[in-house]
């Protein structure tokens, strides 16, 4: 089942930074720009464009199409990605998909967002009705849910979320487009007593919005040849859904929808939670990382905590987790946050990551989160399995 | 005090699918549930259609107001509209009836909160015509 002839062969990514005043279009277009330069190739060679939908630019319906007007591209294939942080990876699948149906050779797959600078987004359907007379404080109100629920469940050690947090910190300490505000170490002693914000999830379990882009380069093998272009990972296996558990009444609402795509995509790879070099799952709490590492299979359903803290997550340990920073200690750049941990993987597999630079990078696996369901789960769960 | 800015949101009927029977029974002081009658199972938040079948045949039933807490948050830093109410408690109720909804808990210290603890169905009146669904301690 594992494919090699589709390979992402360059990636780029602005600077993080909190109210710029700039637009999801501006940043786009320094990532295009900064992507064109390093991987030496025109605009005009590329013919397919995927984009995530912004927080910023939410209101706009034909926000794709006048991205590619802003751009000066002229797609053959064009995606706009609606799945919030699980947007990008499911994007480098479709390009994927694009790409072997013959609808275009070479696309860009983007996102860029400045929700600190401009927040448009409005969630609609019920939540006005059915949920937000309740006060609860948007996604850190739900997740607040989701981790009493789980520590009512599982043993939950606090001191396996803050390794977390400070794993992340030291590594978007070597990574020079974080946040400024987060260019200091953090102790566990700052983390235990970081402000609650809907208890028992901390601030710093938390992510910041800020605003800023990222994209990769996703092509055949053989076009990329063509192309000169050598430095390439291969995404191998992906696995994604939407809505687990959605038409049951009671489920079990620590289970989320990688313990089904996470088996999934290490089968179709032809591998085991053991053969996997280095992780990058999408950050938006601490709680979502233990709980997606568990259902992936890394260790066993409740078994988070111990995992974590019997292992060592660092750049140099035995499962190097979220190497950039992530998104918690770097910063959430709105729905652009489902190409920063991408991005970091493809960076290390380049073998550009500095002195944050993995020693084995032959292969590497990326999840994506899609926003949270009412009294339940995250909704949009997707893993992508990258090989050098 | 309420300025528009910070005013507490409060709940617009049929803004998501017809909900108006769920809160015309909610001024008479009772919880009404879509009820899927092919599957005979209850859902919430309403829907347009059954989530267990597809099917548009449901009603809407009253539940018993009784339940257990699945799951709660204390909030400590408010949503627009409720500066003056943290820390406040929401919290995923379970019912007897076998289905779940988001709501405030009412009437007790947070720290005295706990997950399965048994809760019944009490109000909030938030304008003349909304009366908005709340647990309490049994």
């Amino acid at each position: 089942m594992k494919k090699k002839d589709i390979v992402i062969a360059g990636y780029s990514e602005t600077k993080l930074a909190v109210k710029t005043g700039r637009t999801a279009y501006d940043l786009a277009g320094e990532a295009l720009a900064s992507l064109l330069a390093s991987a030496g190739i025109k605009k005009s060679a590329i013919d397919g464009f995927a984009i995530a939908m912004p927080l910023s630019e939410a209101p706009n319906p034909f926000f794709a199409p006048l991205m590619c007007d802003a751009l000066g591209l002229t797609p053959r294939w064009l995606q706009l990605g609606g799945m919030g942080g699980a947007s990008t990876i499911a994007n480098v699948q479709r390009a994927a998909h694009a790409i072997r149906d013959g609808m275009c050779r070479l696309a860009v797959v983007m996102g860029a967002d400045a929700p600190s600078t401009r927040m448009a987004a409005n969630y609609g359907g019920y939540r006005g009705e059915f949920l937000e007379p309740t006060g609860i404080q948007g996604p850190p109100g739900m997740f607040g849910l989701l981790l009493n629920r789980y520590a009512s469940q599982h043993e939950l050690k606090m001191e396996a979320l803050g390794k977390i947090a400070l794993t992340q910190r030291e590594h978007a300490l070597m990574n020079e487009n974080t946040l400024e505000k987060f260019r200091k170490p953090l102790t566990m002693n700052e983390y235990v007593n970081s402000r609650m914000v809907s208890e028992p999830l901390r601030l710093l379990d938390s992510v910041m919005f800020c605003d800023g882009a990222n994209a990769v380069l996703v092509t055949s093998a053989e076009y990329a040849k063509e192309l000169g272009l050598e430095k390439v990972v291969f995404p191998v296996a992906y696995s994604e859904v939407t809505n687990f558990n959605c038409d049951q009444a009671t489920p079990d609402i620590t289970l989320s929808g990688f313990s089904l795509v996470g088996p999934e995509a290490l089968k179709k790879a032809g591998m085991t939670p053991k053969d996997i070099r280095m992780v990058h799952p999408y950050d938006d709490f601490t709680i979502a990382v233990m709980m997606t590492l568990e259902q992936i299979g890394f260790c066993g359903t409740g078994r988070g905590s111990d995992f974590i803290l019997d292992t060592d997550i660092s750049y140099r340990g035995t499962l190097p987790l979220n190497t950039g920073g992530g998104q918690i200690s770097c910063g959430q750049p709105g729905l652009a946050s489902g190409g920063l941990n991408l991005v970091e993987a493809v960076r290390q597999m380049f073998g550009e990551a500095g002195e944050r630079q993995v020693k084995d990078v032959s292969n590497a696996l990326v999840t994506g989160i899609g926003v949270i369901a009412y009294a339940r789960n995250w909704v949009v769960s997707n893993v992508m399995i990258l090989e050098a | 005090m309420n300025d528009i800015k910070s005013a507490r949101p409060v709940p617009k009927p049929n803004t998501f699918v017809a909900s108006e029977p769920f809160w015309e029974a909610a001024q008479r002081g009772q919880l009404l549930m879509q009820y899927c009658v092919e599957s005979e199972k209850f859902q919430h938040y309403p829907r347009p259609v059954s989530i267990y079948t597809g099917s548009r045949n449901l009603e809407w039933r009253p539940v018993s107001g009784r339940g257990t807490v699945y799951s709660y948050t204390v909030t400590r830093i408010p949503a627009a509209g409720f500066e003056g109410k943290v820390p406040y408690v929401i919290a995923t109720v379970e019912l007897e009836e076998r289905v779940r909804i988001v709501v405030n808990l009412l009437n007790i210290a947070p720290d005295k909160v706990k997950i399965g603890m048994p809760v019944k169905l009490c109000w909030e009146r938030l304008s003349e015509t909304i009366n908005n669904p709340a647990f309490e301690p049994a």
